[in-house]
């Protein structure tokens, strides 16, 4: 029978000698070659996933490639087209004014949920409502989109059907330029709506009671409380939610696509639905990534200003 | 011994029968050889399940994989096959409706059937001769042919007959005309249930949306030749059919011409219908949105071709309350079409595909695809046009005598960036339909448009 020691050495026979002493520095290099071992699957998805889309996407948008012939170095002509091409400004536009609208009214719900259930927090309720409000992230945003585009539909239209009854006149949800982008974002915020309130949710938790408690004694109460004292304390996971939020608007393409296919017209096309489009529509695959591109410019300009301005109002204890 | 399933013993029969039928038939290009071949071919299994099994007891050594896509509308399916081109996982075998029929051709991936057809001419006679000529020249490009025509839809008028019997009318005749419309839009709408019905619905897209009303007043949205060439065809298949003289190698459309004055006039045509209320707003989809709503009693008029039989099967319509008409005159009565068929991709397994494409056409094969069962389309074999395969629908034969009595039904303009054209099509249609651009205006700034786009493709 083998002793322990020969077993331990017989082990380590395998190794390269640098790695195999048992001096510190062994140790050491062992424990890298772990965890490098341990990080290379992530590594190796990201490269192929993450980081090798991106290059290839940043090699395309010099190139003019149609898929059916090979592609062609064009230098800078698909950056200079995009910035005279009307289309291409006004997605961007409709981009920012949906994210907009849609972060507005997802932040302020989420909050005002997060803070109503967390009045409950103690009861089953809590169980309830936080199921409740996060079931529409689990549908199928496509699914959703189908539904809500028959349920906005201006004569057909649940919706409208309802306002009628109310004495309303029909709103033309889908087919009004000044409405559609509007309609689109109510149909995300309906969607998206449990996953930021979750989010506050966990913030909510974590606020410091005993602060809570000393500004009620001191007498602030209602909106004075919440506005002085909750919401700062509350703004590091607004920053965040804040964050993801628009990265994630920014992105905009499933219910647009399905509920309005960009229209009428053009009022409601995103960057990604004209990437989509000028790519898979237009096979102008190099020029549509020049569009993503600078769409991915954008997001990370308009992140780092959202931490620039998080030293103003962001209140870490 | 195990019981066979039901599945298993249709599947069992369907290939018995297939072997024993068919072989006999056709030649095989690549019979001789026994490598193992992968087909991969557009079609949705729950349609095609019975026709793979059938093909399997044909030709054992080759697997047939089904590839289900699927999109709002044709234009969209074919965005997705090129997608997957890109993605480098191409179908051997695609569908193509005519919107993507000559963007395969024209940009080199779907294979000529020229000299395959020249080569085995008696194993397609039986077939073209059940065929109209005007579906076969659909399906030319520059005087080759890309695709044996498996179904098609040209756009007619399918009315509500309750809502036509309630208005005190009766089914209009086949030579109706744009006026005769105008009264039946008014007089059925504000009836049925709920006396919230609209006279006429219609969807937005290249088929059946506004461009019906363009190619009856005389027009078409970007100007129409025929291309030379096609005799090869025409001389071989079709020397006594007189529906055939005069055509040749397919359709060319030069140039736009959005805004002549009869476009302008068949737009403004179909805005007065939504902006007086006769038809409701028109928003994205395809006629699956509408039927229920045909269905319901809430739309009396829809264009549709032999698509909507199915549909309104399915949607649970009562036998009778329902039938179709040729779409009405206006300058003239030429109907817009829409072809389907398989088209083969250069550069894969294209003898074993032209096999299974070639095979494809019989009319037992045929039969057994699951669309014409309950009928979603409209066979483009002539003698599966019958009574029972559209329960209910007394003017059945309207739909393959739109290219049998009316020669002069022409398919939608659809060139090799029809994709694009497409979307433009239906953008400023939206714009125009939603009452917030003169037709006139739109027009105007839909034909800059399609100018850039043929200046792009030039």
């Amino acid at each position: 029978m083998a002793s322990e020691a020969t077993l331990g050495s017989g082990r380590r026979n395998w190794l390269p000698s640098w790695l195999a002493g048992d001096t510190v520095q062994g140790i050491r290099r062992q424990r890298m070659v772990l965890g490098i071992l341990f990080l290379l699957p992530t590594l190796i998805g990201l490269i192929l996933f993450v980081l090798g889309p991106i290059v290839v996407a940043v090699a395309m948008g010099f190139m003019k490639w149609n898929v059916f012939r090979p592609p062609e170095f064009v230098a800078l002509k698909n950056f200079a087209r995009l910035f005279q091409h009307d289309l291409v400004g006004n997605s961007f536009s409709n981009t920012f004014v949906m994210m907009a609208m849609t972060v507005g009214m997802l932040e302020v719900f989420a909050i005002a949920l997060a803070l109503s259930v967390h009045r409950f927090a103690r009861s089953r309720l809590a169980y309830f409502f936080r199921t409740v409000w996060f079931l529409p992230v689990l549908l199928s945003g496509v699914s959703v989109a189908v539904t809500l585009s028959y349920m906005f539909h201006t004569d057909f239209g649940v919706v409208n059907y309802y306002l009628g009854v109310l004495g309303i006149d029909k709103v033309p949800w889908l087919v009004s330029s000044d409405v559609v982008r509007l309609s689109v974002s109510l149909a995300t915020v309906w969607r998206n709506l449990g996953f930021t309130f979750i989010i506050y949710l966990g913030g909510v938790s974590a606020l410091p009671q005993e602060i809570l408690e000393a500004a009620t004694v001191d007498g602030a109460r209602g909106l004075k409380r919440l506005w002085l004292i909750t919401l700062p304390l509350l703004s590091p996971t607004i920053l965040f939610a804040t964050v993801i939020d628009v990265i994630r608007l920014l992105q905009f393409f499933d219910e647009p696509y399905v509920m309005t296919r960009g229209g009428p017209g053009d009022s409601s096309r995103t960057a990604v639905m004209m990437v989509y489009d000028t790519a898979f529509a237009n096979l102008e695959f190099g020029y549509a990534s020049s569009i993503s591109v600078v769409l991915f410019l954008i997001i990370l300009a308009v992140t780092g200003f959202q931490f620039l301005l998080s030293k103003r109002w962001v209140f870490y204890q | 011994m195990n019981a066979l399933s039901r599945r298993e013993m249709i599947q069992a029969s369907a290939a018995t029968v297939a072997a024993v039928a068919l072989p006999g038939s056709v030649a095989l290009a690549s019979a001789p050889s026994q490598d193992n071949i992968t087909l991969r071919l557009q079609a949705d299994p729950r349609d095609y399940q019975e026709v793979i099994d059938a093909y399997a007891g044909v030709a054992p050594n080759v697997t047939v994989e089904p590839v289900s896509v699927t999109g709002i509308d044709h234009a969209e399916v074919a965005t997705k096959i090129l997608a997957s081109l890109a993605a480098g996982t191409p179908v051997d075998i695609g569908f193509a409706a005519t919107e993507a029929t000559q963007l395969y051709a024209g940009e080199g991936l779907a294979m000529g059937m020229k000299d395959r057809l020249l080569d085995q001419p008696d194993d397609l006679m039986e077939y073209f001769s059940d065929v109209s000529p005007v579906l076969v020249e659909t399906d030319f490009y520059e005087g080759d042919l890309y695709q044996l025509p498996r179904d098609f839809n040209a756009a007619n008028m399918w009315l509500n007959t309750k809502l036509v019997g309630e208005a005190g009318l009766e089914m209009p005749g086949e030579d109706w005309t744009k006026d005769d419309f105008n009264e039946y839009a008014k007089a059925l709408t504000g009836l049925g249930p709920e006396g919230d019905s609209f006279g006429f619905a219609w969807n937005n897209g290249l088929w059946g949306g506004w461009l019906p009303w363009i190619f009856v007043n005389g027009s078409n949205l970007l100007s129409e030749e025929r291309v030379g060439g096609g005799e090869w065809l025409w001389d071989t298949f079709y020397a006594d059919d007189p529906n055939a003289a005069g055509r040749g190698g397919g359709f060319r459309w030069p140039e736009p011409q959005a805004n002549n004055a009869a476009n302008v006039e068949a737009l403004e045509h179909v805005v007065a219908l939504t902006r007086d209320g006769y038809a409701p707003s028109v928003e994205r989809g395809f006629a699956e949105n509408l039927s229920g709503f045909f269905a319901a009693d809430k739309i009396g008029m829809y264009p549709g071709g032999g698509f909507f039989t199915g549909f309104l099967q399915d949607a649970g319509m009562e036998p009778g309350t329902y039938d179709a008409q040729f779409w009405p005159w206006w300058q003239s009565q030429r109907h817009q079409l829409g072809v389907g068929a398989l088209w083969i991709l250069i550069g894969g397994s294209e003898d074993a595909a032209w096999d299974f494409v070639k095979w494809h056409t019989g009319r037992d094969v045929m039969e057994m695809i699951g669309f014409f069962r309950v009928t979603r389309t409209t066979p483009a074999r002539r003698s599966m046009c019958t009574a029972e395969r559209f329960p209910n629908v007394s003017n059945w034969n309207i739909f393959y005598d739109t290219v049998d009595a009316r020669p002069d039904t022409g398919p939608i303009p659809a060139p090799v960036f029809s994709i694009e054209l497409t979307n433009i099509f239906t953008r400023y249609t939206e714009v125009a339909v939603s009452l917030e651009q003169s037709p006139q205006d739109t027009l105007d700034a839909m034909q800059r448009e399609l100018e850039d786009l043929y200046a792009r493709n030039a």
